[in-house]
């Protein structure tokens, strides 16, 4: 079945760059080159030294739960076949912050436990269409508790 | 205000709420604007100011546009590109005080229903990285922004339900209103969230309808139709750059707006008898329940739960329903019924003995305005 969700523009030059790099299974960011700090969302200037100066540098790929929310409705039509999904704020080591989809076994976190606010997940990369791929994120230590279910 | 000439709210209008299908948004906005007058007792050719609020996701609303289907050509015109009202009392004071205008027409008009206006996503740019990864909705980040209230302070579902609660309470007494029919806590934890930790109720509704405000000087306001309703105190914050903290969606820099106010104002929160917060959500109450220092950060759901914010409670909040039950305004009905409250117009909902009320908003997360009405001299 094809992808029904909402698709980025990956030809958008502001944003073009991450949609390459997720393509090839890297996370990247906006890291001004001239003061070396992080930004997300992607913007033309660096909003800490106004410099235009732009690198896309690599992630650690880890990031923190700061909170979760779980769409048991589709609130917007582009959803409805992917109802439930969890979404998360995610804290990251590099110090911004992103908004992403966490993938659990049953996409309903508060059914399956399986994201804690706090929790670690990491970047996966999920090819959606030939020409993209959309970054979610996944539980880490899921297979872990996966098996704790099992006993 | 010291220094400043003093401004008052003269005449306050709203349509009928709900379904209004066949009109454009700026003939329901002309429509408030002819019943705000109208309550002023003044007629189009005393206007000599427009201050009208563009719509959400399409170009209209614009001065220029009301303007010439209101037939009028006043010294000022203005638009902003968000709502609530507050900000646009606030541009209206502004000009008056500045001699660019002596009376102001403030007005909103929406056919966001019938025209089937798609509040679901963002599209483009770095906007767009929300959409793609589903969070679509406010309700997304109002539940992200619930969840991690209930992480850090215990807050639960139940003590958020009593938001809603009792602005149906207060709606079951408004004839404006559009969702009147009784609903109890039971009834609201019984529903099923949308986007978990979040119901229904806890979501602004979808509907048409205009409202409007006529602003003057309080001299000229003394010798108007209605008791003048004085602008006492205003305050603004932003708050663009969020890129860094997560934070951001519990809007700690309302605290910030809030001591500016007090602080400039000389009102304390114990002063205020009447509080309306522009509800988008059931979380915003919450939240500027708190940062506005009527309960310690953290208790708002305590405070919620002891029921200080229904009918006959200490802090009556949005009398009129607010989005969640009476109509979704963008705010502009919290100051009409902020307005008729202080004159004492309210019917069966009157707050007693009102004197001072606040009106509190914000625009998303990037910001805030916050209005002290009072009809002392």
């Amino acid at each position: 079945m094809s992808y029904s969700g909402i698709l980025p523009d990956i030809d958008d030059p502001l944003t073009a760059p991450f949609w390459a790099a997720a393509r090839d299974g890297r996370l990247v960011a906006q890291r001004c080159a001239r003061c070396g700090t992080f930004r997300w969302t992607p913007a033309e200037i660096c909003p800490e030294c106004l410099s235009s100066e732009t690198d896309w540098a690599p992630l650690s790929g880890r990031a923190v739960v700061w909170s979760y929310a779980v769409y048991r409705r589709a609130m917007h039509p582009a959803f409805k076949a992917a109802v439930p999904y969890t979404v998360a704020m995610l804290e990251l080591p590099e110090g911004i912050r992103m908004l992403g989809m966490v993938r659990t076994s049953s996409g309903d976190a508060d059914a399956d436990g399986e994201v804690r606010i706090g929790d670690e997940v990491e970047a996966a990369f999920e090819a959606v269409t030939d020409e993209v791929t959309l970054v979610r994120w996944d539980p880490i230590g899921r297979a872990s508790r996966e098996t704790e279910t099992n006993e | 205000m010291a220094g400043s000439q003093s401004v008052a709210i003269a005449g306050a209008g709203a349509t009928a709420q709900g379904e209004l299908p066949g009109r454009s948004a700026n003939a329901i906005a002309v429509e408030a604007i002819e019943l705000a007058l109208a309550d002023a007792g003044l007629a189009k050719a005393d206007v000599d100011g427009l201050v009208t609020c563009r719509n959400l996701q399409s170009r209209v609303g614009i001065d220029e546009q009301i303007g010439e289907l209101l037939g009028i050509s006043p010294r000022f015109g203005a638009t902003l590109d968000y709502g609530t009202g507050n900000f646009s009392l606030h541009l209206a004071t502004m000009a008056i005080r500045a001699g660019l205008a002596e009376t102001i027409v403030l007005a909103y008009g929406t056919n966001q229903r019938s025209a089937k206006t798609d509040f679901g996503i963002a599209v483009g740019g770095g906007a767009e990285m929300a959409s793609v990864n589903g969070v679509v909705h406010v309700a997304g980040r109002a539940a992200l922004a619930f969840r991690r209230h209930q992480h850090q302070y215990g807050t639960t579902e139940e003590q958020l339900g009593w938001v809603s609660v009792a602005q149906r309470e207060w709606a079951g007494m408004n004839p404006l209103a559009i969702f009147r029919k009784p609903l109890t806590i039971e009834d609201y934890l019984a529903s099923e969230p949308l986007v978990a930790p979040l119901r229904r109720a806890d979501l602004t509704m979808i509907s048409d309808g205009g409202a409007a405000l006529v602003v003057t000087t309080a001299e000229r306001a003394r010798d108007l139709a209605k008791r003048p309703v004085h602008v006492a105190a205003m305050a603004q914050r932003t708050a663009f750059r969020a890129d860094h903290d997560p934070e951001s969606l519990n809007r700690p820099w309302l605290g910030e707006l809030a001591k500016e106010l007090w602080s400039t104002s000389g009102y304390r929160p114990d002063d205020i008898g009447a509080l309306y917060i522009q509800d988008a959500t059931s979380v915003w109450v919450l939240q500027m329940l708190e940062w506005y220092g009527f309960c310690p950060v953290g208790e708002g759901g305590r405070f919620l739960a002891e029921g200080r914010t229904r009918p006959g409670g200490s802090l009556p909040v949005n009398t009129n329903g607010g989005q969640l039950s009476e109509a979704y305004m963008w705010g502009w009905l919290h100051l009409v019924e902020a307005v008729r409250q202080l004159r004492g117009e309210a019917g069966e909902r009157q707050v007693p003995g009102l004197e001072v009320a606040l009106d509190v908003s914000s625009h998303d997360f990037l910001k805030g305005a916050a209005s002290i009405l009072t009809t002392r001299s």
